[in-house]
């Protein structure tokens, strides 16, 4: 089937299989910045924007984006690099593998909740498994992309 | 100055494994077993050959028949007549995209012939239990031979069991308990993934390996193959902990690549990484342990038993079982020590190396039995160890005398710094303490190598042998070149070369990086200032070359504080409080959260992480059952860093990677029993668990 969206603000059309996820069509069309761990929708690597909410991408169908706005890290470096540099300057990661879907779901916090606390920023994120930091230096991360605004 | 990868990162331009895309690559599914031991009647893969886009399915008759490891090679590339683990690869599929492999793979029809099986490590030594290898002994590399007994993978035994019982028959208090630990997982949160390419006899890998020289010897020794034809190439990887050391995959993509002449992938799903790569061994251990009136150990017998899985080619060292056990009890003065760690096969998914391989489990038991001891003779727990600890100048329980011991200086800062400012307890619950101290000594001398290379505009270029697994290993080389040369951090460029571009490295693991990359670094830049920087200048350090193995260790002493709800025997542990015996630290972000992820994952291997194993298979086989902690779970973590230690190398570094997730065990489990005056002994400490010990214990 045909699959029209946005993607980081530009459009796209693609060929997709209806039963397509929408993980493996983001990675497909070369953004491999969004990346699959549990591929049960519980480890948060591969979270994603769509409309300004964050999903598991890798449990959401492609065809469910149809029209949709989606953002990925790629996107979100280029139009609000403070969020990622957040993530730079308070050494918010270690192997680096989960810290697309980190930065992503603090993208979604700084959009629905700007003024949250620290256990509202500990539950947000929980969702986004780390298995290197120990977290402390991923909540600061996200304390300063929330204080970015 | 942040680490250098830090943007790459969190942008998400980092390519991992599994981003490679290699012109007419193909997708491979795998075919697992079904079932724990059976002998392969029939592979049917009619239907699968039939799936559009399928290029091929292959089984053990199709390619290398020789079976390869780590130290022992006793691993089949495919499961040939007999598979021994549910999850064991025995067919594949190679296709034009993943969806169709996949699809294939599903298709593809198996018969077995079943055969008695073993699921246990003590079904398993028992006599007359049923083999899991015919004549393991056989295998290239084996650590046990014929008389030794059968399933076994591995028993290594140190000191002497009589001298033991006798220091313990005068003793005035002894303790003789058995505690017990889960089967978990590293969990690194990329799935292991290998892009392999065969051309023209050339072999070509991208693959989630931390040990690309020691990979090349494998599969050379494997598929009979000149090292020189392999290329691994430099990657990212997403994760270790342990598990990433192993070719896991490797043989079988080179073989497949080779076979339909075209570049192939893998990439596992979760589900494959947790119930079918190398995950941690549970483990059972008796702890025998006495003391004298005031105190001081006379003996101690620790007698581990280990679920080595169905083949023992995940573990590294030559005796094919786990220094963390045989390790056990080089914290404390044990004048008589008796240690005896066997391995047993069984027809599980095999067992690996996990951060501190085997100390997790053995200090659990160590440091519980000891605070068994103390109750026993009616001291303080944290007394008892300071009765215990070595001096410096004093030798240790295993013969060596350290530069220094600062194991009490390691202690008395953690206890003090843990009861300067006490956590909130919720109202109802009772609160406890526990303490638990761990050494451990420094990896071997150091061998490796890097070169230096003169760059545009003044820059240096260092290339290294080892990948950066996520550890900031290559921003610590940045630092340390610059600090060796004088020159700003933003001069330095670190690039991970492949295979052909240095002559040795064993790979990032046993907490030697940092060490080892120090020394390396060191003489290169000796060696640089000497020839005025033009030139390029390579160094090697061979076996023996260094003496960056003075005898250091590093102590690191925790404090637990936990809320027991003795209703529902709920824990919440409220802190984690590490002191830890330092050197000099190069880059402190990325030490801190060696300790800080340390702490955490002492903590899920304390309270959460079970893969819940039940005949030979796993029920919590993803990562929403298989608990790792999230950012709710966390307690507080505190760190003390006890300062001015005695390292080793210009930069006077000791190795923190692998202190701070051993003692967190120990700890929570004690202070859940000063918080309840109930024991347990078999990790994780769940609720239900304390719920049933407090049942019990007011029933009494």
């Amino acid at each position: 089937m045909k699959l029209a969206f946005e993607l980081n603000g530009a459009p796209v059309e693609t060929e997709a299989e209806p039963d397509a996820l929408l993980v493996d069509v983001i990675r497909g069309l070369g953004l491999t910045g969004t990346k699959e761990g549990c591929g049960v929708g519980v480890c948060g690597l591969c979270t994603v924007l769509v409309d300004d909410l964050p999903v598991s991408s890798c449990l959401y169908l492609a065809a469910c984006a149809r029209g949709s706005q989606v953002w990925t890290a790629e996107g979100l470096a280029r139009e609000e690099p403070e969020l990622v540099q957040a993530f730079v300057e308070h050494e918010g990661m270690q192997c680096g593998i989960c810290t697309p879907g980190q930065v992503m779901a603090a993208a979604a916090l700084v959009r629905g909740c700007p003024g949250a606390s620290e256990a509202e920023i500990r539950d947000h994120q929980a969702g986004n498994l780390c298995r290197c930091t120990g977290y402390q230096t991923i909540v600061e991360s996200v304390r300063a992309c929330l204080a970015s605004r | 100055m942040s680490r250098l990868d830090a943007w790459a990162k969190a942008s998400g331009e980092a390519r991992y494994v599994a981003d490679m895309v290699l012109p007419g690559m193909l997708h491979v599914a795998l075919v697992r077993s079904a079932v724990q031991h059976g002998r392969v009647r029939r592979v049917d893969s009619e239907q699968a050959r039939a799936v559009e886009g399928v290029v091929g399915v292959f089984t053990a008759d199709d390619v290398n028949r020789n079976t390869y490891g780590r130290s022992v090679r006793d691993i089949p590339i495919l499961a040939g007549e007999k598979v021994r683990f549910v999850g064991e690869r025995v067919a594949v599929v190679v296709a034009e995209s993943r969806r169709a492999a996949e699809a294939a793979a599903a298709l593809v029809e198996v018969e077995y012939d079943d055969l008695p099986a073993v699921t246990s490590a003590e079904e398993a030594i028992a006599q007359g239990a049923p083999l899991v290898h015919d004549a393991p002994w056989e295998y290239a590399g084996a650590a046990i031979s014929q008389e030794d007994g059968h399933n076994l993978q591995s028993r290594v035994t140190e000191g002497s069991l009589t001298e033991v019982e006798a220091a313990l028959g005068g003793a005035e208090h002894v303790v003789d308990r058995t505690y017990s630990t889960s089967s978990g997982h590293q969990g690194y949160l990329e799935p292991q993934a290998c892009v392999a390419s065969v051309e023209d006899g050339r072999v070509r890998l991208w693959v989630t390996n931390k040990s690309p020289y020691r990979l090349r010897t494998q599969l050379a020794d494997c598929l009979g193959l000149d090292p020189a034809s392999i290329e691994i190439e430099p990657v990212l990887l997403g994760g270790d902990f342990g598990g990433k050391g192993s070719p896991m995959d490797a043989p079988l993509c080179v073989e497949l690549s080779r076979l339909v002449g075209r570049p192939v992938k893998l990439v596992l799903r979760y589900v494959e990484d947790l119930t079918a790569t190398n995950p941690r061994h549970p483990a059972r251990i008796h702890v025998r342990v006495g003391c004298d009136r005031e105190g001081r150990l006379t003996g101690m017998a620790l007698r581990a038993l280990l679920n080595g899985g169905a083949y023992g080619g995940f573990k590294p060292l030559a005796d094919v079982n786990l220094h963390g056990i045989e390790d056990c009890a080089m914290a404390y003065r044990v004048p008589a020590l008796f240690v005896e760690s066997t391995i047993a096969y069984t027809n599980t998914v095999p067992r690996g190396h996990m951060r501190s391989p085997g100390a997790p489990q053995a200090i659990f038991a160590v440091e519980s039995a000891l605070d068994e001891l103390a109750a026993e003779a009616g001291l303080d727990p944290v007394d008892l160890r300071r009765r215990n600890l070595p001096r410096t100048g004093e030798p240790s329980s295993h013969g060596t005398t350290w530069l220094e011991a600062r194991g009490l200086e390691t202690l008395e800062a953690a206890v003090k710094h843990a009861r300067t400012e006490q956590p909130e307890v919720p109202p109802g619950w009772r609160h406890g303490e526990g303490v638990a101290v761990y050494v451990r000594g420094l990896p071997g001398p150091p061998v490796t190598s890097v070169r230096l290379v003169p760059a545009p505009e003044g820059r240096v270029r260092v290339e290294v042998p080892i990948p950066e697994t996520g550890t900031g290993s290559h921003t610590m080389v940045r630092n340390r070149l610059a600090a060796e040369l004088g020159i700003d951090p933003e001069q330095v460029e670190v690039v991970q070369v492949s295979t052909e571009e240095l002559p040795i490295d064993p790979g990032v693991g046993g907490s030697r990086v940092t060490v080892g990359m120090s020394e390396a670094l060191g003489r290169a830049a000796e060696a640089w200032r000497r020839g005025g920087g033009d030139e390029p200048v390579a160094v090697e350090l061979r076996p023996g070359d260094s003496a960056a193995s003075a005898p250091v260790v590093c102590y690191c002493a925790q404090v637990a504080q936990v809320a027991v709800d003795p209703v529902t025997g709920q824990v919440k542990v409220l802190e984690v409080l590490s002191s830890v015996d330092v050197g000099d630290i190069i880059n402190p972000a990325a030490h801190q959260m060696q300790i800080d992820g340390g702490a955490v994952m002492g903590y899920g291997f304390a309270c959460l992480e079970d893969l819940f194993e039940e005949d030979g298979q796993f029920w919590a086989a993803n990562l929403g059952e298989f608990k790792i902690p999230s950012t709710n779970d966390l307690p507080r973590l505190r760190t003390v860093l006890v300062e001015g230690g005695q390292g080793v190398t210009s930069a006077n570094v000791k190795p923190v990677g692998e202190l701070a997730n051993v003692p967190t065990a120990a700890a929570i489990a004690n202070a859940v029993a000063a918080a309840t005056g109930c024991r347990i002994r078999d990790l994780p400490i769940t609720s239900e668990k304390v719920f049933w010990a407090i049942e019990e214990e007011s029933a009494r």
